[in-house]
C-alpha cells in the first residue's frame, strides 16, 4: 500500500506542479486546472483506444493542456476578466469539449487497454515486482519533469517569469510584456497538469468528465503542505518539496480512510480534513511569518 | 533542529502504514464495498449486499465501507486500500469506483453492482460470461415497459426527457429511450443538464411542448426529482420515473422499475455464491429486467391534481400506491 500513496502522490504530483506555478511563481490563481485535468485524461485514453502510441499520446496531452492554458490567459489578457473568472470560464468550457474529445461519452474505460503501466511492468517482469517497477518508473517520470523544469526556470524567460510574479512592474520596465509571460507560465502550467491527468486516467483504468472534481483544492493542500516542509529559495528545491507535499497530503488521505473509524470519522468526512488542511497550513504560515517579523524589528 | 524534528515527525508517520498493512491481514473474510458518492439509491444496494448476506448465513463477515465523495481521483486510492487490507472480495457500487477496481486488483474478486453496460464500461468483454475476477449485476432499467406503461396510463404523444450529459448511463439510457419512441411513434423531445442545479430550468424549457416527462435511473436528475416534480405538476403533466424507492418522496405520478435494494440483495447472493467458490467466469452478468423484480408505483393524489383518470388494470398491476397522502403497498 505503502508504494500505492507514493505512486498517486508522484502522479497527482506533476499536477502539483502546474498548480504551483500558476499559484505561488505567477500569482495567478488558476482554476482552468478543473478542466485541463480530465482533458489530458480524455486524450490519453481516446489515443490509446485508437492504437496510438502513449508516448505519442502524452505529448499531445501536454499540447491540449498547453492550449487550454493559453485560452485563459487570452481570456484574462484581452478581454481584462479577472484571472479567478478566466479560469473558472475555460473550465466550463473544457466540460463539453472533454466529451468531444471522449467521443461523445462521459467515461472511457482503459481496464483492458494497454498503457504505459501495463508496458512499464511487462518489460520489468520477472526481475520487479509489478507494484515496484510502476513506482520506479513514476520516479523516473517525476525526475525528469524537476529537472526540466529547474532548466527552465535557470533561462532567461524562467527567470523573468519567476521575477513577474514577484513583482510585475518591475518586468514592464525591463521591456518585457507581462501578457506574453503569463501566456508561458499559464499555458506550461496546464500543459504539466494535463500529463498529470494522462498518467491518472493510465493508473485508474478510465478516463472520465467528471475526473476534475477537486482537483485545485488538491493541489492546493499539497502546495501547502510541502511548504510547511522546509523553506528555501532553490528552486530545484522548491519543485522537490512540491512533489513531496503532493505525496503526504495522498498519504493523509490514505490515514484517514484507514485509522478514521477510531475517531468515528467516516470516507464522507475526508473532503473537511482536506479543507482544515489548507486551513491549518495558512495558519501556521502565517504565524512564523508575525514571528519572524517581530525577530527582525527587535 | 526544526527542521530535522519535522523529517522525523514525517518518518513516523509514513512508518504508520507499515503496521497497517500488518493490522488488516489478521481478519477472516473482509469485504470491500466501495461507491461513489452517498446517495439514496447506492446507499440501499449498500444496505441490501450486506442483508442478503446475513440472510445466508453469512455473520461474522467484516465489510469495509469506502466512499469517493465524488471525487473520481480517490476510487483508486481506495481500491488500493482494499488491495493492502488483502480483502476477500470487492464490490464497486456504480461504473467509476468499479473500473478502478478492477484496474488494481487482478487476483481478488471483484463484482460490480449498479453498473448499466459491463460491457461498454470494459468491466467484462461479453454478455454471457464473467472474466477470471470480475463479474457483476447490471442495473439496466427497463426502458421499453417503462415508456410502453406510461404510455397506457396517459396516451402520450410526445414524451420529455431529461438527462446528464456527464453520466455515461444517462446517456446510454437516453438514446434507449429515444429509440423506444421513434418505434413506438412517440415525439421525443429531449434536454440535457450538466449539474442537478441545473434541473429546474431545463425542466421548464420542456414542459409546454411534452405530453408525460420520462426520468431514467439518472443520479444528477434523480437527486433534483423535487424540482421537476414542481414544474410538472403546476403545468399538469405526469412524470414516469425508472426509480420507484425515491417516488414516495415527491409528487409524481408513476415510477416503474426495481428498487435498488432489491439490487442489492441480489448482489450480495452473487457475493455469497463467490464466497461458496463459484467462479466469477463462470457467472454472467445480471439483469434486474425480470417482470416479478419491478415494482410499479402509482400515486392516485397526483392524478387527481393533474386530471388523469388511473384505469382499473393498472390500478390492478400496481405494487405501491399513494391516496390521501398515505403510501399503501400490496
Amino acid at each position: 500500500m505503502i508504494e500505492g500513496i507514493f505512486v498517486e502522490g508522484l502522479i497527482y504530483g506533476i499536477m502539483v506542479l502546474g498548480v504551483f506555478i500558476t499559484f505561488r511563481i505567477l500569482d495567478f490563481p488558476d482554476l482552468t486546472v478543473d478542466g485541463s485535468f480530465p482533458m489530458g485524461a480524455a486524450i490519453m485514453a481516446v489515443f490509446i483506444i485508437n492504437g496510438v502510441s502513449p508516448w505519442i499520446a502524452l505529448v499531445l496531452a501536454f499540447i491540449g493542456g498547453y492550449a487550454a492554458g493559453c485560452v485563459t490567459a487570452i481570456i484574462h489578457n484581452k478581454l481584462k476578466v479577472p484571472n479567478l473568472l478566466a479560469g473558472i470560464l475555460t473550465m466550463t468550457m473544457l466540460y463539453s469539449i472533454n466529451i468531444r474529445i471522449l467521443q461523445n461519452r462521459a467515461n472511457l474505460p482503459l481496464v483492458k487497454a494497454e498503457t504505459m503501466l501495463t508496458k512499464v511492468s511487462s518489460l520489468t517482469e520477472g526481475f520487479l515486482p509489478q507494484s515496484a517497477a510502476v513506482l520506479l518508473f513514476f520516479v523516473l517520470v517525476v525526475v525528469l519533469f524537476i529537472i526540466a523544469l529547474n532548466f527552465f526556470f535557470h533561462t532567461d524567460m524562467g527567470l523573468t517569469l519567476g521575477a513577474m510574479g514577484n513583482n510585475e512592474q518591475m518586468v514592464i520596465c525591463q521591456g518585457v510584456n507581462p501578457k506574453v509571460m503569463k501566456l508561458i507560465g499559464v499555458g506550461l502550467s496546464n500543459g504539466l497538469v494535463a500529463v498529470s491527468g494522462a498518467f491518472a486516467a493510465q493508473y485508474q483504468g478510465f478516463a472520465d468528465v467528471n475526473l476534475g472534481q477537486g482537483i485545485v483544492v488538491a493541489g492546493l493542500a499539497s502546495v501547502m503542505i510541502g511548504e510547511f516542509l522546509l523553506r528555501s529559495n532553490k528552486i530545484v528545491l522548491l519543485l522537490s518539496r512540491v512533489v513531496l507535499g503532493s505525496i503526504l497530503f495522498r498519504g493523509i488521505m490514505y490515514l484517514g480512510r484507514f485509522y478514521g473509524y477510531y475517531i468515528n470519522l467516516t470516507p464522507n468526512d475526508l473532503k473537511l480534513i482536506t479543507g482544515l488542511l489548507i486551513v491549518l497550513s495558512l495558519a501556521v504560515t502565517q504565524i512564523k511569518k508575525r514571528k519572524r517579523n517581530r525577530q527582525a524589528a527587535s | 533542529m526544526k527542521k530535522i524534528c519535522i523529517f522525523l515527525a514525517a518518518l513516523i508517520f509514513i512508518s504508520g502504514f507499515l503496521f497497517a498493512e500488518g493490522q488488516a491481514e489478521e481478519e477472516t473474510a473482509t469485504i470491500g464495498i466501495s461507491k461513489i458518492v452517498s446517495h439514496p439509491a447506492l446507499d440501499a444496494v449498500e444496505q441490501g449486499i450486506m442483508d442478503a448476506l446475513r440472510d445466508l448465513g453469512y455473520e461474522n463477515i467484516k465489510y469495509d465501507l469506502q466512499n469517493a465523495n465524488g471525487d473520481l481521483n480517490t476510487a483508486a486510492s481506495i481500491a488500493n486500500k482494499f488491495k493492502a487490507e488483502k480483502v476477500s472480495l470487492a464490490v464497486g457500487i456504480a461504473t467509476p469506483t468499479s473500473q478502478a477496481l478492477a484496474t488494481a486488483m487482478k487476483d481478488i474478486p471483484v463484482i460490480y453492482s449498479a453498473v448499466t453496460d459491463p460491457v461498454d464500461a470494459g468491466l467484462v468483454d461479453s454478455y454471457d460470461k464473467g472474466e477470471a475476477n470480475v463479474t457483476g449485476v447490471s442495473d439496466m432499467t427497463p426502458v421499453k415497459e417503462q415508456i410502453a406503461m406510461i404510455h397506457s396510463i396517459a396516451g402520450i404523444k410526445t414524451l420529455g426527457h431529461i438527462y446528464s450529459s456527464g453520466e455515461a448511463n444517462a446517456v446510454k439510457l437516453a438514446s434507449i429511450a429515444k429509440d423506444v419512441c421513434g418505434d413506438m411513434g412517440i415525439d421525443f423531445v429531449e434536454t440535457t443538464v450538466t449539474n442537478s442545479a441545473e434541473v429546474k430550468q431545463a425542466t421548464q424549457a420542456i414542459i409546454d411542448r411534452v405530453d408525460a416527462i420520462y426520468v431514467s435511473t439518472d443520479n444528477t436528475v434523480v437527486s433534483a426529482l423535487s424540482s421537476v416534480a414542481d414544474v410538472a405538476l403546476k403545468a399538469g403533466v405526469p412524470i414516469m420515473s425508472a426509480d420507484p424507492s425515491s417516488a414516495e418522496q415527491f409528487d409524481i405520478l408513476a415510477a416503474y422499475g426495481f428498487d435498488y435494494y432489491g439490487m442489492g440483495r441480489v448482489t450480495g447472493q452473487l457475493v455469497a455464491k463467490i464466497l461458496e467458490g463459484t467462479p466469477t467466469s463462470e457467472i454472467p452478468t445480471q439483469y434486474m429486467t425480470n417482470e416479478e423484480d419491478l415494482i410499479l408505483h402509482i400515486n392516485l393524489d397526483v392524478a387527481e391534481k393533474i386530471g388523469l383518470e388511473i384505469k382499473d388494470d393498472i390500478r390492478e398491476k400496481a405494487d405501491v400506491f399513494v391516496k390521501d397522502g398515505e403510501v399503501v403497498k400490496k
